[in-house]
Parts: structure tokens; sequence; C-alpha cells
């Protein structure tokens, strides 16, 4: 009996987003990253091409963390009241993209001015030439007040800047288009609202060719089937021709999965789970890997295990 | 949905005229107005012009090539008239896809008809009905539909070319023929996999109704349901693009989100 073809004929493709400029293209990164241009369902080398990896950010925030456990505090803890020593520490540790966090900015949690905001993203620039995704604080009418000074401040870098969202979108997106920098556009596990915020901010005359959709993140045990199928779907709607959901993927993996239980709880709970110091990463990067499958393009990362396991994973599948 | 406009045809009166007259200014303008509205193919029909009728067929074809790159579905009854228009219009207008409109399956049709498009690189539309007339039940649909879908693709017309059309009759004149119709669609599309694609002309139904156009978007809704892929209709229709769109999005054909009538144009390139 013959076996039947199984190719899928495909109309659409996922569309390339370049993050990083070099001396050459106007900023003072040392290389760019490109992902997306898939034209087929992941990982299925017959149906389409593949012409880029998956990315890999690896977190770094503007203030001390206070919630971080003892694993990532014992990779951290030395750095992470120093943004541009904590920068350097995850380049060595293999990222190929640094995921700023101006926490500080937040209202509660140090209201950090718009001003400071801008001195520790040039401090991050001039500390290590690897592109920059920079996310706000979540509180829409400070993200609004910071984030266009740092657009402007870190304008011809072409960073990624996270994130706007169906309530707010107009300010983010007229910034990232005036100084030139790629734009996350985030729905929480929603891929209805998703596609209608990329409507939203197509309005405003921002390219969606410069989008990421953020989805938001579930960890392994947390409802990650849902954001799992959210993917597929987004994946299916833009083959199919849908080029409001043909922008490449973003997932916070690390923030996700340090919130879960079995990542934070420390080796009072070996004897049932396993011995802290593994099971974090382990689920980091069990989380990460299922999302690759998927289609995720950046994983935001924490642990260096996990960047260990998800880049030894990506060699294997991707290149 | 693979939008098919109605309007550029001789029945209207002004597209008459502009025939006539050789007024190409009245063809662009109704053009404009289909394409906005999201026509894919134009569809062609001198309707009862006087004088040359290939000269007159050519000349409108140009017209509309003028305006569109889009492809031309040269839409007449009578196969000679056909068979003397598509290699003219091929000549005149290399780059641009056209569809036959139409042939039946009755023998004499599809000998002449079928090989006309594989040698001009057309697609077909082909009507369910033969020498006998148009059926008036469905087995009889299904038979000449699936009669001409088996000799077109032996000739060697890609399936994804070839669009069957059920034959829509006035809602008036034969009430029982609308459902006959639907259901044809229904079986023929497990005819073949891929199945082919399925066109109606739909304002058939409506004809000399005062209600016309309620009548044909909820006709247009029922077809596609049964798995119409294409309508010969007015694009100018907002109220009918709108039903489409919708029926797209409750058939998962679109991802849903709030605005989804202007994603639908944003994705065509219209908003």
């Amino acid at each position: 009996m013959p076996v039947p073809d199984a190719k899928e004929k495909w109309s659409g493709r996922i569309q390339t987003v370049t993050i990083g400029a070099t001396p050459a293209e106007g900023g003072t990164r040392g290389r760019t990253v490109t992902i997306g241009g898939q034209s087929g369902i992941p990982l299925l080398g017959f149906d389409g091409e593949m012409p880029c990896v998956p990315a890999i950010a690896i977190d770094v925030c503007d203030k001390p963390p206070l919630d971080w456990p003892k694993p990532l505090a014992e990779v951290y803890g030395d750095v992470w009241s120093d943004p541009a020593a904590w920068a350097k520490r995850a380049k060595e540790l293999g990222a190929d993209l640094i995921n700023l966090r101006l926490a500080s900015t937040h209202p509660d949690e140090g209201d950090a001015s718009p001003a400071q905001a801008v001195e520790t993203v040039k401090t991050v620039l001039k500390a290590v030439d690897l592109p920059l995704v920079i996310w706000g604080c979540d509180v829409p009418e400070k993200d609004q007040q910071v984030m266009p000074k740092v657009a402007e401040a870190a304008e011809g870098e072409n960073c990624l800047l996270g994130a706007v969202t169906e309530g707010a979108y107009r300010t983010l997106a007229a910034a990232a288009l005036a100084y030139k920098h790629k734009l996350i556009t985030l729905a929480p596990c929603d891929i209805n609202k998703s596609k209608q915020v990329n409507i939203l901010v197509s309005d405003t005359g921002f390219p969606l060719t410069d989008v990421v959709i953020y989805p938001t993140t579930a960890s392994l045990g947390y409802g990650m089937e849902y954001v799992y199928s959210i993917l597929e779907r987004g994946r299916l709607a833009a083959l199919s021709g849908d080029r409001l959901m043909a922008q490449p993927v973003i997932l916070d993996v690390g923030y996700e999965t340090w919130r879960s239980k079995e990542a934070r709880s420390g080796d009072e709970a070996a004897e049932a789970l396993g011995p802290a110091h593994l099971r974090g990463p382990a689920w980091e990067a069990v989380t990460a890997t299922d999302y690759l499958q998927g289609g995720a393009d950046v994983l935001v990362l924490r642990h260096p295990k996990a960047v260990e396991v998800v880049r030894n994973w990506i060699k294997e599948f991707f290149v | 949905m693979i939008i098919f406009s109605e309007r550029i045809n001789g029945m209207y009166r002004d597209v008459r005229g502009a025939i006539a007259e050789c007024n190409k200014t009245i063809v662009h303008d109704l053009l404009k107005e289909q394409l906005v509205g999201g026509a894919d193919v134009i569809d062609i029909n001198i309707g009862p012009t006087k004088g040359d009728a290939v000269g007159n067929f050519v000349w409108l074809s140009q017209t509309v090539a003028e305006v569109t790159d889009k492809p031309l579905s040269l839409d007449s009854a009578k196969a000679n008239l056909l068979v003397e228009v598509v290699p003219k219009v091929r000549q005149a207008l290399p780059k641009t896809r056209l569809v036959i409109n139409s042939c039946t399956a009755a023998a004499d049709y599809m000998d002449k008809l079928i090989p006309l498009a594989v040698a001009n690189g057309t697609g077909m539309i082909g009507l369910t009905m033969d020498q006998e007339g148009v059926p008036g039940n469905v087995e009889k649909r299904v038979e000449c539909g699936a009669t001409f879908l088996m000799r077109a693709l032996e000739a060697g017309v890609p399936i994804e070319d070839i669009y069957i059309d059920p034959i829509i009759l006035p809602i008036h004149a034969a009430p029982k023929q609308q459902m006959n119709a639907v259901e044809a669609i229904r079986q023929l599309a497990i005819v073949n996999d891929p199945p082919p694609q399925f066109i109606v002309g739909l304002s058939n139904v409506s004809q000399k109704c005062p209600y016309h156009k309620l009548l044909n978007r909820t006709f247009l809704v029922m077809c596609m349901a049964a798995g119409l892929t294409a309508a010969i209709l007015d694009a100018a229709d907002t109220d009918l693009m709108d039903a489409v769109i919708t029926a797209e999005v409750l058939q998962g054909k679109q991802l849903y989100s709030d605005d989804y009538i202007k994603a639908w144009k944003m994705q065509k390139g219209l908003a």
C-alpha cells in the first residue's frame, strides 16, 4: 500500500523580523538577530522552510529582584544590583538578546523616572553589544511616560519594545514608529484579541512586518497547553494566508517557570520533587522546548542550565 | 470565497450603453466600485448588445484590463461565440488569467469548450445541465456535474480552476430548485478529493423580487454552508459582502477578531 503524501501546500508564511542594528546599519550592536520566516509547520522539514533558528533572550532587571529563588540567586546575585554587569553575565551565558525589564519604573517598585530608565538603557547598551528587548513595568500610564523616552534614547539600535495591548497601544506604537524600533503586541491567552491588537496597531500606521506577538506564557503544569494551542492556531492561520497573524512569537518562559512551586520550592520538597538545583532548570527547559515545537521564535530564559539545554535542542533540531 | 463581479454585464442598461458608445469611463467607474468591494474575478458579459459580438467582447475585456490585472471570466451561453472570443482575448491579454463561463455537460458543448480551455490555459465553469435542459432534481444535477468534472480533469484542467455551477433559478418561478442546488453542491463536494470550486450566479435567485438583496445574501450563506467557494455577485453590495465575510468567520476559514470585517479588507489590501 502506498504511503499517502502528507505534505501540505501553504499559501502564507511567517514574516521575518530583525532585532538590533550594527554600526553599518546605524546602531552599535555587534550582530543582529533575525527570527521567523517559516513556511510550514514547526519542525516538519518536508512541509516548509525554517530559515531562522529560535533566539534565546536572557532576563536582566534594572533592580535586584526580590523574589528570585536560590538557584537563580546563585547565578545572578553578585551582579543583580548592576544592570551592566548583569547584561555582561547574560552574554557570557550565551544569550542572543538581552531581555531588559524596567521593573523599577513601577509606581510600587521604586517609581523610577523616565530619565533614570533612559540611563539604565544607555548603560546596558554600552555594556554589551547584543540586541535588546525592552519592557516597561506593565502599568500603562507609567509606560506611556517612560517608553517613548527610552525609544528615543535607543534610536538607531532597532530594539524590540514591549508591549502594546488592546487598551493601550497608541503611545508606544507611535514611539516605536518614530524611532524605528520593533514592537511587541500583547493579548493575554486570547488569539482573537491577539489579531485585534494587530489590527489596531496597524491602524496607527505601524507596519505589521515590524511586530512580534506575545500571547503571554504559561509554564508546564499551569495551563501550558492553552498557550501551546494558541501558538498552533496562530501558526495555522498565518500559513493559510492570514497576514494579521503572520508575526513571529516571543514567550516569557523564565518568568512563568520561576513562579511555579515546582521551580521555586527548595530542598525541603526534594523527597517528592527532586533536588532544587536541578528541578527549576529542568522545569524551565521542558517548558521552553515544548514551546519550540509549537513554533516559538524568541524564548526569554533565566537559568544557565535551561539555556544550555534549549541551545542544544535548537542545534539538534533546527540547525 | 472567490468573488466574481457580476456588474460588467450588458444586461445592465449602463453597461450596454457603454459598449454601444465605446465609453470606457462608465465601465471603469463601475469596475472600481467592484474592486473596492472585494471582487477577485471580473465576469464579462456583453448581454444583448447590438453589432459585432466578438469585437464588443474583446473591447470590454481590454477596457476592464486597463484598470485591473485580476482574472476575467468570459461569460456567454453561446459556445460558438466563446470559441471565437477566447483566443482573441488570450492574444490581446496574454498575461491575464481567464475563466470560460460557461459549458454544460452536453457532449457537443464539452467537445468544443474543454479543448478551448486547455489550449488557452483557462479555468472553466461547468453547468449541471445537459442537452435536456436544467434538471428539476438533485440527482441529475450531480450526474451532470460529475460528468463535466471528469471530462475537464481528464483533459488536464487543474482541479482548482474547475468551477461547478448547480444552476440557480428564481425563487418565484421555481421554488424547489434552490434547495436542490444546495444539496447538489453538498453531494458533488465529495465526488473528488480535493473538490472542485463551486459557484452560483447569485442574483438569479431574486430576479424580479422587491427584497432581492435580502434574498441574495440569505441564499448565499446557505450555499456557503453546503460548500460553495465562489459566487458571481454584486461586490458593491456591502451588506452582501459583510454576510460573505461573516459566514467565512463562522466557518472557521478566517480567524475571528472583533474587527473581523476590517481584518478581511486589510488582507485584501482594501483597508
